[in-house]
């Protein structure tokens, strides 16, 4: 009894830290509310503000259920030493119920590859800012505000957790779609994420558009136009393959009865082939082991009794028992 | 707040040190029931240090595989490296409960017949050795490099059975002990 007390206070003091210590290694990018998105982060009665300034840039018109995009640009940037810096774009600053989609904006894609409002991204020593970009498809008219905010921990990890917002939110003035407006199908998602040396095929609904026009390029570099195929409204068209893990972005100039429209830079983010496994078959395979093993040399130990040798028990006069 | 990163050093240090002396006891034990360059008279205390120290390193490897998973990266088991970690651990987490309970069961009279003897430090080797191959996979993951690399280990090759096969080797590893069990009772 008093051995097994001792045992498990051992192993609580052991435990303890790890499940009370902060996230260092952040939680992933997700959809969460700034509250949740770093429990401690968010908590105003816990945090301390970032020195960070955060800008969130927006369209000021945008049409009601087409896509648009939004972006939040930290600068002046302090954090870890692993450069974990979380990123939220929010409809509110409330701290709860404050995702775009309680706003009714629809998250299509980010600038990091994913279709979460909070990003975390991973800053290099030096650089003191940073932008992620959203595609967002519009909710109802009316005028709608968006907010960014940013969460990080301190570089010796001892401090409180820091938490920051956008000083001006963007406001966009969302509208009814105009008649004959060339515009993306509602149904429309643009791909996000692709494998390393794949080709990706792109086939985009339309709605009122007679011609299409498509171009890629590079975080930021020059525009290459691409082949576009048309079949009534629905355009087929091939972005390039990349050879390492990059972000390429294309977009689509769309052309009909009324005024010609732009959408917004779409990012396609090309990642090395996940590596997959069933995972039941791995815990499945590690616990026969286990007994296997067990089972094994106990058999094994077993049978090798019988012929007993030249050293006498006396010298284990003072046994053990483990 | 410390991290999970810095408890796992901590934790990874107790269970591989751990290992680390239980492996020289065992390779000195096996020395010592052969006559074999150490004296058969420290028999004993190497017999007591080895077994002691391969306890403690099993209690000391819970913590570590906790830590680890708090501290590494992205979610589940994604990378064929982790998959052969968690089978090595398991593999020696099997071969030292084997070692122990067979001491347990045997008392000293493991060191006292030939084979005995050979497959108890046999037995304890091997734990130290498949436990020390995971630290270095460890180390092969989160670094990029380890001591073990002039061995060339085929790393990212997973050995997985399918799970009929694995259901088959628990059952009839089940089967053997439930016998073991029986036979000693009786």
């Amino acid at each position: 009894m008093k051995r097994s007390t001792v045992f498990m206070v051992v192993a609580l003091l052991l435990v303890l830290p790890t499940l009370g210590s902060a996230n260092p290694n952040g939680v992933g990018s997700g959809t969460f509310d700034a509250q949740c998105g770093g429990a401690c982060h968010g908590d105003a009665d816990m945090n301390r503000s970032s020195a960070a300034i955060v800008e969130v840039d927006g369209p000021e018109v945008a049409y009601e259920g087409l896509l648009t995009s939004v972006s939040i640009t930290v600068s002046n940037i302090e954090t870890t030493t692993s450069g974990l810096l979380g990123i939220f774009l929010l409809s509110d600053l409330s701290g709860a119920g404050d995702t775009p989609d309680d706003a009714g904006w629809t998250v299509v894609s980010n600038s990091e590859g994913g279709t979460e409002n909070y990003v975390e991204a991973r800053i290099n020593t030096g650089q003191t800012e940073h932008t992620v970009e959203w595609t967002l498809r519009a909710p109802p008219s009316g005028q709608h505000l968006l907010y960014g905010a940013i969460h990080h921990g301190t570089e010796d990890g001892s401090e409180a957790p820091f938490f920051g917002a956008s000083a001006v939110p963007a406001s966009v003035e969302v509208r009814p779609v105009p008649e004959n407006l060339p515009r993306l199908g509602p149904d429309f998602e643009p791909p996000v994420l692709r494998d390393v040396g794949a080709t990706t095929t792109v086939v985009m609904q339309t709605v009122d558009v007679d011609a299409v026009r498509v171009e890629w390029r590079l975080a930021n570099g020059e525009g290459t136009d691409v082949t576009v195929i048309g079949e009534g409204e629905a355009w087929t068209f091939e972005l390039p393959a990349t050879l390492q893990p990059v972000a390429i972005q294309w977009r689509a100039h769309l052309t009909g009865e009324g005024p010609e429209q732009a959408t917004p830079w779409f990012t396609l983010q090309s990642e090395n082939p996940s590596w997959t496994v069933d995972e039941n078959a791995a815990y499945l395979q590690s616990f026969a082991m286990v007994l296997a093993f067990m089972a094994g040399f106990l058999s094994l130990q077993r049978r090798s009794s019988g012929k007993a040798t030249e050293f006498d028990s006396v010298m284990f006069d003072s046994e053990v028992d483990l | 707040m410390v991290s999970a990163a810095t408890l796992h050093v901590v934790a990874t240090e107790l269970a591989v040190g751990s290992f680390a002396m239980a492996g020289v006891a065992f390779l000195m034990a096996g020395l010592a029931s052969h006559g074999w360059l150490v004296n058969s008279r420290h028999l004993p205390l190497v017999d007591h240090v080895a077994h002691f120290a391969l306890a403690f390193g099993l209690v000391a490897m819970p913590f570590a595989i906790i830590t680890g998973i708090q501290s590494s990266p992205g979610d589940g088991i994604d990378h064929p490296v982790l998959i052969n970690k968690m089978l090595l651990a398991s593999a020696a987490l099997g071969l030292a409960l084997g070692v122990l309970l067979a001491r347990r069961r045997q008392g000293h009279d493991v060191w006292l017949h030939r084979t005995g003897r050979r497959w108890q430090t046999l037995g304890g080797l091997g734990a130290v050795g498949l436990v020390l191959m995971t630290a270095s996979l460890g180390g092969t993951f989160s670094r990029g490099e380890s001591l073990l690399d002039i061995f060339r280990l085929p790393y990212d090759q997973v050995p997985l059975m399918p799970m009929w096969l694995s259901g088959a080797v628990l059952v009839l590893a089940i089967t053997n002990l439930v016998l073991l069990r029986r036979e000693t009772t009786a």
